[in-house]
């Protein structure tokens, strides 16, 4: 079994450990770290040359904030427009306030259908509404299409990243699996064959499977359009051949006019791919005859966004367009992968975006899986401001635990306690000084160094040195000095 | 059933109560449309010689094969790329002009041919909307000359019509002369790719593999037919 199989991540951010823990397997895992920071190395090259050229790039980052910005301020106006343009155009609107409604809408549209297979094109929200094991469950065989998503779904294994799922999954290990579950023996580990062999598995399903379910990257309100970005051609097989397509999109995703995707694809394909464009784009309009899909729905989910929707700091979170360029920039997702965020939506926009779908009852380690440093808003096509939601995220969670018995018990709450006391009295922190300096006095070496401490002390030493304290505190010196000659002129001597 | 219109209403609901306090009517909502910033480029720089010149370049880029040559010429050259592919049988969409089916090949006009007749031809003739030439973009709005979505899609070879009356610089100069808004368009900028293993690019999953495009030198600016 490969390494990377041996390692079982929960992507349910209710059952999920928490990040630091969740991030330990990958820790330990030099070939899984090696392969992301190598898929992230290749992104962030490419990502950085095509901005580079863009010579109006923070013109259209500031155009793409605004648009998403006024979007979401009038959200009402524009969903309603979308759906009266799309019912308008043939197509038929359904609406689901959680993941739970959303699916059971899916599966009585199924019925409907008769359908016992389902193609599907790459569709984070799905994987947010955890649709497949549901649709399993319920005996539909459910074929994802896009190559990443296949090794996934054939390798059982979860998605690390909101664009390219599978690339904690080297090639040898893409090998394994297809060589396994398509019953390829002779399969090399050349990513040509290896792309071969999928287009080979799943072409017959394009032709034959009548049923097929997709995400939505824009719905465009003024023309009640949905537009789907890709690279492969897998999803412009599933929205042109099948009889029927499902296309399930959050409520967020909605653009008042055509002419925004001017903005939005440029930056989009830039952020995602280090792309120019991507390769295929489609856009369509609820039903057009002779051409595509006869039957359209779309199901709008809501599934905790209007809650976040609600929360001034906290709406630019819905601005995202999943370029994924924020994880990509990420020195802690740099080292510990999609994974340890348990949840579909890993990296800096999941530790914002994960913890607020779940209402703050889930996920609460998430916020503090982050150094602050910055670098995912600066990448951010829309201007996510993530640390600020970040912070807003983390105090809520210290409010929470404020409420909570245990603190009582915490040695880091006590900690802080003790310090919060010490500080804000000056001659709490006088004496507390004198005797630091006395009792970590026994400790220091001749070096002028500690190197271990007993009990709690010990989690410092263990890992490094600390300098022993000095003889005299700044304060001391400061008095000692006595008075000294200004080096400015003053007042007087004018 | 009672409780899908009970959701729309709560969503409805909650998002209005969020983003109290906008009961924006739709003027002012149209006036804070209207005041968004757009200081990008939205016209290109280039002179017509020039922007066809980098059109041309992002479509080599992509590893398309891009012809030149006037309107009187094409058909002459449409007939000499199909020689030069090998291959037999074309789909055309309904509304391709005559003089462009070439004699000697094997012609299946799409009048809702079915999709295992596609799937069988081995190449697809069809003229487009636009050429975006800052990303080596081709427009599809799916017109009577550009065929139905699927012609363009099951057949691994593309021979595409381009006039240099529709090539535009930007992006945004496409989106300008979209007076009608297409219900059906595909924007197809290379073959199709992958990079979903170790990130090594790889041409031709399940779109076209191989793309041709004969650019027409016609006299007339690009103006929206569309």
């Amino acid at each position: 079994m490969s390494q990377a199989a041996a390692i079982h991540p929960v992507l349910d951010p209710v059952l999920a450990p928490p990040f630091p823990q969740a991030a330990l397997p990958v820790l330990r895992n030099p070939q899984l770290r090696k392969n992301v920071a190598h898929a992230i190395d290749v992104i962030q090259a490419k990502r950085a040359r095509l901005v580079a050229e863009k010579t109006d790039w923070q013109e259209l980052r500031a155009a793409a904030s605004a648009i998403r910005t006024h979007a979401l301020e009038n959200l009402g106006a524009y969903l309603e427009e979308f759906e009266t343009r799309c019912t308008a155009a043939g197509g038929t609107v359904h609406w689901a306030a959680d993941a739970d409604e959303a699916r059971r809408i899916v599966l009585d549209l199924l019925r409907e259908e008769n359908a016992s297979d389902v193609i599907k094109i790459k569709t984070m929200t799905s994987a947010e509404i955890q649709l497949n094991p549901h649709l399993e469950a319920a005996g539909v065989n459910v074929f994802e299409t896009d190559l990443a998503e296949i090794i996934l779904q054939l390798g059982e294994e979860e998605p690390s990243h909101i664009v390219v799922p599978a690339l904690h999954i080297n090639r040898s290990q893409v090998r394994e699996i297809f060589a396994r579950r398509m019953g390829l023996k002779d399969l090399s580990d050349d990513p040509k064959a290896l792309t071969a062999a999928a287009r080979t598995y799943l072409r017959q399903k394009f032709l034959s499977i009548p049923t097929a379910i997709s995400g939505a990257n824009f719905l465009i309100a003024e023309t009640g359009g949905v537009s789907v970005v890709e690279s492969e051609g897998n999803g412009r097989m599933c929205l042109t051949l099948p009889r029927t397509m499902i296309t399930l999109a959050g409520i967020e995703k909605v653009l008042p006019r055509f002419k925004d995707l001017e903005v939005m694809l440029q930056v989009l394909a830039r952020s995602a791919t280090g792309e120019r464009m991507n390769p295929y784009t489609s856009l369509w309009t609820g039903v057009t005859p002779g051409d595509g899909p006869q039957r359209f729905h779309v199901i709008l989910l809501d599934n905790g966004r209007s809650s976040i929707l609600s929360k001034p700091k906290q709406r630019q979170t819905l601005k995202c367009i999943r370029c994924a360029a924020c994880m990509n920039a990420c020195p802690v997702y740099r080292q510990t992968g999609g994974h340890a965020y348990g949840s579909v939506y890993p990296g800096p926009i999941g530790a914002i975006l994960t913890p607020q779908l779940m209402e703050m009852h889930h996920a609460q380690s998430l916020p503090f899986a982050s150094s602050l440093c910055g670098a995912c808003y600066e990448v951010c096509p829309v201007k996510i401001n993530i640390p600020e939601v970040l912070l807003e995220l983390r105090s809520q969670v210290v409010n929470q635990e404020r409420k909570d018995f245990g603190r009582f018990v915490d040695p880091m709450y006590m900690g802080l306690r003790i310090a919060n006391l010490l500080f804000s009295r000056a001659w709490l922190f006088h004496t507390s000084q004198l005797l630091g300096r006395i009792g970590l006095g026994f400790f220091t070496r001749k070096d002028g160094w500690i190197h271990s401490l007993p009990s709690v002390g010990s989690k410092w030493t263990q890992t490094r040195d600390l300098r022993g304290l000095p003889k005299q505190t700044f304060h001391g010196w400061w008095a000692a000095r006595g008075p000294q000659p200004s080096p400015m002129p003053s007042r007087e001597a004018k | 059933m009672s409780a899908p219109a009970e959701s729309r209403q709560r969503i409805l609901d909650r998002i209005r109560a969020a983003t109290q306090p906008v009961a924006k009517d739709a003027s002012e909502l149209a006036d804070a449309y209207a005041a968004l910033p757009r200081t990008y480029v939205r016209r290109g720089t280039l002179s017509e010689e020039a922007c066809i010149e980098l059109m041309i370049e992002r479509l080599r880029e992509y590893d398309a094969e891009v012809v030149e040559c006037t309107v009187a010429e094409l058909p002459v050259t449409i007939a000499a790329q199909l020689t030069a592919s090998g291959k037999h049988t074309f789909v055309a969409p309904e509304g391709l002009p005559a003089e462009w089916l070439a004699d000697g090949f094997d012609w299946k006009i799409d009048r809702n041919l079915a999709t295992a007749e596609i799937e069988l031809a081995e190449g697809v003739v069809t003229a487009a909307s636009c050429g975006v030439a800052d990303s080596g973009t081709i427009v599809l709005h799916h017109s009577p000359t550009e065929g139905r979505r699927v012609i363009t899609l099951l057949p691994d070879w593309h021979l595409c019509i381009l006039r240099a009356s529709q090539v535009v610089e930007t992006l945004p100069d496409y989106f300008d002369r979209c007076q009608r808004l297409p219900a059906l368009a595909t924007y197809i900028s290379g073959p199709s790719a992958t990079a979903d293993i170790e990130m090594t690019r790889i041409k031709g999953v399940h779109g076209p593999r191989f793309l041709h495009v004969i650019l027409v030198r016609d006299a007339i600016r690009f103006n929206d037919e569309h």
